[in-house]
């Protein structure tokens, strides 16, 4: 089953435009000027349930604005998506009960409570009650060993330890699909393994279908099953990272981030 | 349907008494910023002692109801700052693409924004208002009275602000126009209505919500009218499903962002 259908999505942006220094600033109020950025441009694809999908592309690709649309934060101006059979731009609280996100850049819990506070507070969000969110706080705190620092308020806790609490966060309501926007982005190598590990566990053991943005290759190489790599709002590669790293692994002798650069390249000269 | 919205004031109740317990973590800077506010707001008070010294009636309001007036503006807004505060961060929120959090939760987007900050200095503003009224003696139906026009106060002050932040989802730099139009609701709002005729009385009503939300309740504590509390009842409904009508059309325009943030 399909837990992911998008069909010829698409997202404009308008964006101001002004002439250089104070002419161009007073010329802009008498004649503002608008620009159309095509952000995400008719894209189609889908993830079946279970899937550990990386969805890349270079800065400005339109990564981030479609994990948006998927999970209810922007409309779209077009097309048609479906995650776990909900329409997020109609339903999008209905979903929002089903699924996780974690955005690396963005932070979602509280700083000034402490993770266990926080938790408390994601439970009531997901109608959980207090003996289920107790029970899954527990699951979760030994899982991802956050015992040490579970009563420490957010903002004093390590960049590792905080991605930590937002994944666990993410996950309070035993979400079908995890959207996962750069999760390692600022982390050091040993805290990024333990992060995909403990992604990998979770995939592993709830099925959780994982929907991940990453520039680092890494992610993608221990995480993923399959590639999609977008540019321009477009999607200009779909395929397994197995068959992506043989197809060109028989060429020349380069290794997964290489072999994106060099894709990124062609398109960009395309 | 009743549970969802059990559930959801649930969530609303927490996100206050979190907001709370964050102040509260610094006692000193707590009890200050209370007191600091009850002192600031009843030092304004003593140029009114010093006008009705002078002449009997100000506008046709007595210093009774001017403290009335004064009681029901502070304690409006005061409740208004502590439940919603982040209504006056609206427009930051919106331009800045601050609203993400709030979207992917299976939660009312509006409620969980509002709640999500409370002013602790507006907790000074609301005791001052309650303490004015106490001192008016009122009586226990008069107070009653005032408490469900604060409570009315406290929406038309969100809702007002609800409205002129959501237009940044539209336009620029809406916080400055937010910010004076609530400024100036609260400086015409501690007037009494008298002193105001013509244009400026026509504007009070019609462009800023002072005289249905502020003067006309003062009005029904002074004198109890039934149909005008119920046109005041009435006007507020309106103003505020009007605010939740333009916040959710705009929220349609939302763009998000890509700016590094931490949810603090």
């Amino acid at each position: 089953m399909q837990a992911i259908k998008v069909e010829n999505l698409s997202k404009t942006f308008r964006v101001k435009r002004k002439e250089k220094g104070m002419r161009g600033s007073v010329k802009a109020i008498f004649h503002p000027q608008t620009e159309e950025i095509r952000a995400v441009n008719g894209i189609s694809f889908s993830v079946k349930e279970g899937e550990m999908l990386a969805f890349i592309g270079p800065n400005g690709a339109g990564k981030s604005t479609t994990i948006k649309m998927l999970t209810g934060i922007l409309y779209p101006d077009g097309g048609r998506v479906e995650v776990l059979g909900i329409d997020p731009t109609k339903k999008r609280k209905q979903l929002a009960y089903r699924i996780g996100t974690v955005f690396g850049q963005k932070e979602q819990l509280w700083t000034h409570l402490t993770p266990y506070d926080n938790f408390r507070f994601f439970g009531a969000i997901y109608d959980l009650s207090e003996q289920e969110t107790e029970e899954r706080i527990v699951e979760l705190a030994e899982r991802f060993e956050l015992s040490g620092f579970i009563d420490t308020p957010v903002r004093n806790l390590s960049l590792g330890q905080r991605i930590r609490c937002e994944i666990v966060a993410s996950l309070l309501h035993k979400p079908k699909v995890l959207f996962l926007d750069e999760p390692t982005i600022g982390l050091d190598p040993v805290v990024k393994e333990n992060v995909r590990e403990l992604i990998r566990q979770m995939n592993r053991e709830e099925q959780t279908t994982i929907f991940l943005t990453s520039h680092d290759v890494g992610d993608i190489e221990k995480l993923c099953q399959r590639i999609i790599i977008v540019n321009d709002g477009q999607i200009v590669l779909d395929d397994s990272v197995d068959h992506l790293k043989h197809h060109y692994l028989e060429k020349k002798d380069i290794s997964l981030e290489d072999i994106i650069v060099e894709i990124y390249k062609a398109q960009g000269e395309g | 349907m009743l549970t969802a919205a059990k559930n959801q004031l649930r969530v609303c109740f927490l996100s206050i008494k979190y907001n709370i317990m964050r102040e509260m973590v610094n006692k000193v800077t707590f009890l200050t910023n209370v007191v600091f506010m009850v002192l600031n707001d009843a030092s304004i008070l003593v140029q009114w002692f010093i006008l009705f010294r002078l002449r009997d009636d100000v506008g046709g309001y007595s210093l009774r109801e001017v403290l009335m007036l004064w009681g029901l503006v502070a304690a409006s807004f005061g409740l208004s700052n502590i439940l919603f505060a982040r209504v006056l961060s609206l427009p930051d929120l919106i331009i800045n693409g601050k609203l993400d959090a709030f979207l992917v939760q299976p939660k009312k987007v509006l409620l969980g924004v509002l709640t999500s900050e409370t002013r602790i200095s507006a907790i000074g503003d609301l005791l001052y208002g309650v303490i004015l009224v106490c001192l008016c003696k009122p009586g226990v139906g008069g107070f009653f009275l005032f408490l469900l026009f604060v409570i009315m106060g406290a929406l038309a002050f969100t809702a007002f602000a609800l409205l002129l932040g959501s237009l940044s989802f539209w336009f620029v730099r809406m916080d400055i126009l937010q910010n004076q139009m609530l400024m100036g609701m609260i400086n015409f709002g501690t007037y009494p209505d008298g002193i105001f005729q013509g244009d400026a009385r026509v504007l009070l009503y019609l462009l800023m919500p002072v005289g249905m939300a502020l003067w006309q309740p003062a009005h029904v504590m002074a004198c109890f009218d039934g149909k005008m509390f119920l046109a005041v009842l009435g006007y507020v409904l309106l103003l505020s499903v009007a605010a939740v009508a333009v916040f959710y059309r705009g929220l349609r325009r939302y763009a998000s962002g890509n700016l590094m943030e931490a949810r603090l």
